[in-house]
């Protein structure tokens, strides 16, 4: 090494440089600048002027149905995402041939990184006037209403979080050593006991890694309640736009930003503690 | 069990098949069913709004797709040489980067961009020469394309890294032990081997960016990206064309998803 070495390190810095300078000039320092807005003036046409205020902090509970919202429907939303998505990695995972195993496996993620957008707009379609309630008239159920409601949105999460969820707890199901679960049925353990007591534990590292993935983003969704819950069952997500697009209220809009991400900081600290180690398939999750 | 996993799977493509479904309605309402035609997909293809917003969004998206696997690749070479506080920083960082909500992101920086340029604009009108025009700084590629690639980029690290991990050491050590340099070692053995998940990143990237709608609704200013114009449309009420639109952008993405996940299984299969 000796010489080298040095040559070597002035190399690493040099690959790091560009990296390092979006992760300071597009991530730290946009933080930092939102938490120093939440605590300055509104200025008279919008945007932001210097000073030092908590009011914003205290003005919080007037945008206390976009929290209670979002802090209701996420959690619920990532539970019923866990619910669909849990029998579905087992049969993956367990019961398909490997043959089929992968194809299938990316026929589940694929729609995960096609556009929300528009599959979210597809539910429009599906749950609005024309769609559900048309066919259940037919069968003579009438006056029903689907769309911008909560159970809305709660479809619109499973569907468009369920393939995040899946992939997790499937990673976690296929690492499990199948001989554990022949032993347990050799043993006399009914498939139910088998599944509580050797399948399930074995995947919660899957689940928590499932879950804490789905409710974050959930945390800051916007898209799915704008078009599913109109206007009536609104996210944090939709005040942040109305503050920051329309009303142009940047330092409350910083306000209510820095508490969102001090929530979902404090849910992954919790949840990290829980779980002990929860990146289990974290970084594969992402393909 | 398998009935169930069909259902999932129904659940799962009926709504992208609708979307396509109507996109090939002849009648002029969009939920009504009335024979099939293309004629939508003219009506889109000829409209000028749609090609301009069409036009920025594969340029941010090749943007974003270029820089972030080049820096992302980067990122991850240098990475692996590091130990210590330098590597448990980075991780924090790119782990943070990947976790937090694009809205946030799209926020943060509207909000750090703008200030930056309120603070410069008038300096540089100051500096400028007399009589020309000083340039003024706003909103457009450079923004959306800045803050795709803060989670693009980490995304990359994140394979390119997967692919490192799972690299034959011997193969390099090799090519030292016969005297290569360091650029041929890289040029001629590492970089084959790490090539598919650049790729898979590349595509990814490009991806993320053509389908992202709330980071750039913060920060394309008058720059209108396909997913905007989309939003905008449904906003004003669906149309045979806003679905023409929507299966042009499905089926832009699920091809090059096909191809990232051929060239990762590539990966696996040597």
């Amino acid at each position: 090494m000796g010489a080298d070495s040095k040559t070597n390190r002035w190399l690493t810095a040099a690959l790091l440089t560009p990296t390092s300078l979006w992760f300071l000039f597009l991530l730290i320092l946009p933080l930092i600048v939102i938490l120093v807005f939440s605590f300055g003036e509104r200025a008279a046409v919008g945007g932001y002027a210097g000073g030092f205020t908590l009011e914003h902090y205290a003005n919080l509970p007037s945008r206390l149905k976009a929290f209670q919202n979002t802090l209701i429907i996420a959690p619920v939303g990532t539970l019923l995402a866990l619910l669909v998505a849990y029998p579905l990695a087992y049969y993956l995972a367990v019961r398909v041939s490997r043959r089929y195993k992968l194809i299938l496996l990316v026929l589940v993620i694929v729609p995960f990184w096609t556009s929300l957008l528009v599959r979210t707009y597809a539910w429009i379609f599906i749950l609005g006037g024309r769609g559900i309630p048309t066919l259940l008239e037919f069968i003579g159920i009438e006056g029903v209403r689907l769309i911008n409601t909560p159970g809305a949105v709660l479809v619109g999460i499973v569907y468009g979080y369920l393939p995040l969820m899946v992939f997790p707890i499937f990673v976690s199901l296929e690492k499990l050593d199948k001989s554990l679960l022949e032993a347990s049925s050799d043993l006399g353990g009914s498939p139910y006991k088998t599944f509580t007591q050797i399948t399930l534990p074995l995947s919660m590292p899957g689940v928590a890694t499932g879950c804490m993935l789905v409710f974050i983003l959930l945390m800051g969704e916007f898209l799915i309640p704008a078009f599913l819950g109109g206007g009536k069952v609104f996210f944090i997500g939709n005040a942040l736009v109305d503050l920051f697009l329309q009303s142009r209220n940047w330092p409350f809009g910083a306000a209510v930003s820095v508490t969102l991400v001090v929530i979902m900081l404090i849910t992954v600290t919790l949840y990290m503690r829980m779980t002990l180690r929860g990146n289990t398939g974290r970084d594969e999750s992402l393909m | 069990m398998r009935i169930y996993a069909i259902a999932v799977f129904l659940f799962l493509y009926v709504p992208i098949g609708i979307i396509v479904l109507f996109s090939f309605n002849a009648g002029r309402h969009a939920s009504e069913l009335r024979g099939l035609s293309i004629q939508w997909y003219g009506k889109a293809l000829s409209n000028p709004f749609v090609a301009d917003a069409f036009f920025n969004s594969l340029i941010v998206a090749l943007s974003v797709a270029v820089l972030s696997s080049l820096m992302g690749t980067a990122a991850a070479l240098a990475l692996q040489r590091l130990k210590g506080t330098v590597r448990v920083l980075f991780d924090g960082l790119i782990y943070i980067s990947v976790m937090i909500p694009g809205i946030v992101i799209g926020i943060a920086t509207l909000v750090a961009l703008v200030t930056v340029f309120d603070f410069l604009n008038p300096l540089l009108a100051s500096i400028w020469p007399e009589g020309a025009k000083p340039p003024k700084l706003s909103m457009g590629y450079a923004s959306v394309i800045a803050a795709h690639t803060l989670f693009t980029m980490s995304i990359v690290i994140i394979l390119v890294r997967a692919r490192i991990a799972g690299m034959d050491r011997a193969l390099i050590e090799a090519s030292m032990d016969l005297y290569a340099t360091p650029w041929r070692t890289f040029y001629q053995v590492t970089l084959p081997q790490i090539y598919p998940a650049i790729l898979a990143g590349f595509l990814l990237s490009f991806t993320f960016s053509f389908d992202d709608f709330i980071i750039a609704f913060f920060v394309a200013g008058a720059n209108t990206t396909l997913p905007i114009y989309i939003f905008s449309s449904i906003r004003r009420g669906i149309t045979p064309e806003v679905n023409a639109i929507g299966t042009m952008v499905l089926a832009v993405s699920l091809c090059l998803l096909m191809t990232a996940q051929f060239s990762l299984r590539a990966r696996t299969n040597r």
